[in-house]
């Protein structure tokens, strides 16, 4: 399941060969701007079929922290 | 012109004034909303209590609806988004981030909420968010953009969400807004037209160099770093790119515009300054009052727009 959300990272941000773990920052390491999180998220939900509500997405800074809440949401990654 | 815009807002025309800093004061928004329009206050990163002071004084010039915008990435953010509510402001407008955190709050004060987006993918999640309309910004506007142009954000927004969508970037006449609503718009947002509105507090420097702009007189600094700026060529934009190609540090860049913007539009400095304008300047010939042009505007697109499904 990690490589999934791995390869949907690597899709919406273009960021193939960058080493992404759990505490790649998607600004800071994956230069992520604003527009590109609202993209991510939008593919998270289609490929995990869970809704993320825009309030959520300042919390979400690092694949770590989608993780954390999609295993709140039952879904484990 | 009456349509699911006007009934958001509660004006006679479905035409919104840009929320720019500095330049969106009480003053104009009282214009454009005695015009018919949606005058609107710019909060930029005024402290909250100006802010508050804009809002009574504005409601002194006008007895119509107008509104706040709130650049999210301020720090006077969360304070400013309160006093909307307290001071019983009609129309929020948002840019600059993710309004989603405040949704709750306005929803509930019965402030109607409409977040300027760059992309669909905003748009979709600010729809779903609550919010009552969106802004799409094309990069042809002045001051903070995105990276798509109206005309192709407009029709893609359009298609992705069913609340109105309202146009902002290169409109400056009748023609723009007819265009924009055979694009899927239902309303427009224009910034640049307004800075050299009579009404206006801009130094009469600055709105010259509006008047005389060309087509190609804009240019874009701070795409380095991420927050990209539209305005008009200077010596600080020379100095600017010239420097960011050099590879400068933020800090250095960050010198050269540190209230650049307040030079320009207090103190005429059309040199240091910052001059804030869209790429439609060009088009703008002379200052007129809000009134003239924002009922010159609707006339236009509505003689444009007959016989189409607009029409």
């Amino acid at each position: 399941m990690f490589e999934k959300l791995v390869a949907i990272i690597e899709e919406q941000l273009n960021v193939e060969g960058v080493e992404i773990t759990m505490d790649s920052d998607f600004k800071k390491d994956l230069n992520a701007d604003s527009l590109d999180l609202f993209e991510l998220v939008m593919a998270l939900e289609e490929e995990f079929d869970v809704e993320i509500p825009s309030e959520k997405l300042e919390s979400l800074t690092t694949v770590g922290a989608v993780v954390e809440y999609m295993k709140e949401k039952g879904i484990e990654i | 012109m009456k349509n699911r815009v006007t009934e958001i807002l509660g004006t006679e025309y479905p035409v919104i004034q840009g929320g720019m800093a500095w330049v969106a004061e009480h003053r104009l928004a009282a214009a454009v909303s005695n015009a018919g329009g949606l005058g609107i206050i710019g909060a930029a990163s005024a402290p909250a209590g100006v802010v508050r002071e804009e809002i009574c004084k504005c409601r002194e010039l006008t007895d119509r609806p107008f509104g706040v915008n709130i650049m999210l990435l301020n720090p006077n953010a969360d304070e400013v988004a309160k006093i909307v509510t307290e001071e019983g402001v009609k129309v929020v407008t948002t840019g600059a981030g993710n309004p989603g955190k405040y949704m709750e709050l306005w929803k509930n004060a019965g402030v109607k909420v409409i977040p300027v987006v760059a992309s669909t993918a905003m748009a979709v999640m600010m729809e779903r968010a609550g919010a009552d309309a969106v802004v799409a910004e094309g990069m042809e506007s002045g001051g903070h953009i995105g990276v798509t142009t109206s005309f192709a954000l407009i029709p893609q927004v359009a298609d992705a969400v069913s609340i109105p969508v309202i146009a902002a970037g290169g409109i400056a006449d009748g023609r723009g807004m007819a265009a924009a609503f055979l694009l899927g718009a239902e309303g427009i947002q224009m910034g640049t037209r307004f800075v050299a509105a009579k009404e206006s507090i801009v130094h009469p420097a600055y709105k010259e160099r509006i008047i005389k702009a060309k087509d190609i007189d804009s240019t874009v600094t701070g795409t380095g770093t991420g927050h990209p700026v539209r305005c008009l060529k200077n010596r600080m934009t020379r100095e600017y790119l010239r420097l960011e190609q050099e590879g400068a540090d933020f800090m250095e860049l960050e010198k050269l515009t540190l209230g650049s913007l307040k030079k320009a539009v207090m103190d005429g400095d059309v040199v240091n300054g910052t001059l804030m304008a869209g790429q439609i300047a060009g088009l703008i010939k002379k200052e007129e009052s809000c009134s003239d042009i924002v009922k010159g505007i609707v006339m236009e697109a509505e003689r444009l727009m007959k016989g189409t499904d607009n029409g």
